[in-house]
């Protein structure tokens, strides 16, 4: 059975001992992000902050929900040390399968409405996160939901959102982001207002599936009823007619203004760094926020990795590289995008490798946009969940000239929060993709492809099975 | 009492003193309602003795680094929360947005 919500997961982590719960009253002006920042570099627990200057006995904040491999098998109802594989198999079979939501008339989300002149939402406690953050993200790990003109498509984006006043959100998806897409597209030729509903506190999968690149067309509910193995229950707004889920903690209903923007950013980013402005970016105008009897809000604070983003934030980010290599016609084995790489690496095995193969992967992956800027290609020797298996077949087996595929690429596919690209290129949204292929050459005849010197590969099989049926002999 | 603010700004040395620009600001009065952002009409100076009666201002880099010495603001005027400014136009810093046609660098 999927958590209905961030209680329920919450509990599931404190019987595995994967949920700190601070008592201690905690400063929302800094000093939550600062503690959750040293525990995800310390790769510890989630953290339930009780108590929160300035605000009433019992709203709460919960951070980092899953930032390690960990929360993220708990989230999905699976063992507490599964194997990272064996979670993105999961995740890859649950992805096809997805399950469109129920409509319920009653829900948790709604047990304080604020409508009108109550509307206000400094009565929640969100965070400042970093120092010289723009503004009180209360949207770091929250999603935006909307709708296409024809009431078509309900697309959810997890797309950063801070306060910028009392009745007022400043938002930034991306202009490729689906949301940014139909804004542009649909709503500002128009000069009409889009209704949204941004949530926070959603169960956990539902966050996860706002996360991911689903495709163009297609509801991330469904997405998530998928990976959820049920569907999520979903409610009507109070002020427009978007769903969302009814188990959220906060829900802030507005809607963006056609003809005005808002001041946003900078933030301290996922590549773990703060590198870029204070730009205008969406105004959403807030027409109603509804939210539970003692609210938990949802922070997950970025930086240096791992935090959700690079953890529980890649794991669709894998399964659609993984996807788009299939379609350009590899045989590709696994794929992995890990944590340490900040959401910039990506790592994909082949069954059968050499030139062409490794930069019709780099075209494959960068070709719509070139978010991933470092790609490897190894033979399926090498297990891409490894990374001193990956950095020994990046040290010896990529040629340090012929190995190695630099491409720039067209203005807007470039990654906006890239922290190594100058101005012009963050203006145009220029990128850049290296690939870095770890493969033998295709031309090389079988006998002269060097062997790898390890126990199962350089000794007969009869030399190994003696040495293993002794080991315990040998005192080892 | 004199209250405290903070902007983020392309470069310090390219703000006009003595001038009348607008700015976004972040209101730093401790409490639930700290860095509540407005957008207002101000005249600005390097030092606080060039302008009587004026509040603080902290001006912030664009990736966010304060400047050591605070400005000195002097609010003339309220503008609302917003910048009259369409979404996705072309990639520009706040400041420039409120003050097109004035080089701030
Ligand atoms: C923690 C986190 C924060 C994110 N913030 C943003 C953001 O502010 N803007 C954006 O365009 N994408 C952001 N993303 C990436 C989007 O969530 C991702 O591209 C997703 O596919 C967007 O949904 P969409 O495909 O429906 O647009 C973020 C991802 C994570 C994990
Ligand atoms: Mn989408």
């Amino acid at each position: 059975m999927a958590f209905k919500d961030n209680r329920e997961f919450i509990e599931a982590l404190e019987k595995t001992g994967d949920v700190v719960v601070v008592k201690k009253e905690v400063d929302w002006d800094m000093e939550a992000g600062a503690i959750s920042r040293r525990a995800c570099e310390l790769s510890g627990p989630a953290i339930l902050f009780q108590k929160i200057k300035d605000y009433p006995e019992g709203y709460r904040i919960f951070a980092a929900p899953v930032a390690t491999y960990r929360r993220v098998a708990i989230a999905m109802g699976l063992p507490a040390d599964t194997p990272i594989k064996t979670i993105y198999d999961e995740y890859e079979r649950r992805e096809e399968d997805s399950i469109p939501p129920v409509v319920v008339k009653n829900g948790p989300c709604k047990e304080n409405i604020l409508l009108g002149d109550d509307i206000d939402l400094y009565r929640l406690p969100s965070p400042m996160c970093h120092d010289g953050d723009g503004g009180r993200y209360i949207g770091t790990w929250g999603f935006v939901a909307s709708k296409d003109l024809d009431n078509e498509w309900a697309n959810w984006g997890m797309y950063r959102f801070h306060v910028n006043n009392q009745r007022s959100l400043a938002m930034s998806p991306a202009p490729g982001s689906n949301l940014g897409m139909v804004l542009r597209q649909q709503y500002l030729p128009q000069k009409l207002p889009l209704p949204v509903a941004a949530v926070v506190g959603a169960d956990p999968l539902s966050s996860i599936a706002a996360s991911a690149g689903y495709a163009v067309g297609r509801n991330e509910a469904d997405l998530a009823g998928g990976l959820r193995q049920e569907p999520v229950e979903l409610i009507k707004c109070e002020t427009n007619d978007l769903l969302v889920p009814a188990h959220a903690e906060i829900v802030i209903e507005g809607e963006i203004l056609p003809d005005v923007s808002a001041a946003e950013g900078p933030f301290g980013e996922y590549p773990g760094y703060r590198s870029r402005g204070f730009e205008p970016k969406l105004y959403c105008r807030v027409t109603a926020i509804t939210y539970r009897n003692s609210p938990i809000l949802t922070m997950s604070n970025l930086g240096v990795p791992p935090d959700d983003s690079h953890v529980g934030g890649c794991l669709s980010t894998a399964v659609s590289v993984k996807r788009r290599v299939e379609q350009a016609g590899v045989p590709v084995v696994d794929c992995y995008v890990p944590p340490e790489g900040a959401a910039f690496m990506a790592i994909v095995s082949v069954k059968k490798g050499g030139n062409e193969v490794a930069q019709t992967i780099g075209n494959a992956i960068g070709r719509r946009r070139a978010w991933i800027s470092k790609i490897i290609v190894v033979d399926d020797d090498v297990d891409v969940f490894d990374m001193r298996q990956v950095i020994h077949a990046l040290s010896v087996k990529c040629h340090s000239t012929r190995g190695i595929f630099l491409k720039d690429t067209p203005p807007g596919t470039g990654n906006p929060f890239s922290p190594c690209d100058d101005a012009e290129e963050k203006k145009h949204s220029i990128g850049a993709v290296a690939v870095f292929d770890c493969t033998w050459p295709s031309h090389w005849p079988k006998d002269q492809i060097p062997v790898k010197a390890s126990f199962n590969t350089i000794y007969p099989q009869e030399i190994r099975d003696r040495v293993l049926a002794n080991w315990s002999e040998y005192g080892l | 009492m004199v209250k405290e603010y903070s902007t983020f700004v392309s470069a310090p040395q390219g703000l006009p003193e003595g001038q009348e620009i607008k700015l976004a600001i972040k209101d730093l009065t401790p409490g639930p309602r700290k860095y509540d952002c407005r957008i207002v009409k101000a005249i600005v100076a390097s030092s606080s003795d060039r302008i009587e009666g004026g509040d603080v201002l902290w001006l912030k880099s664009l990736v966010g680094i304060t400047s050591p010495k605070p400005w000195a603001i002097k609010i003339l005027e309220e503008l609302g929360d917003s910048i009259p400014r369409p979404p996705y136009s072309e990639l520009i810093q706040v400041t420039e947005a409120l003050n097109e046609g004035l080089t701030l660098e």
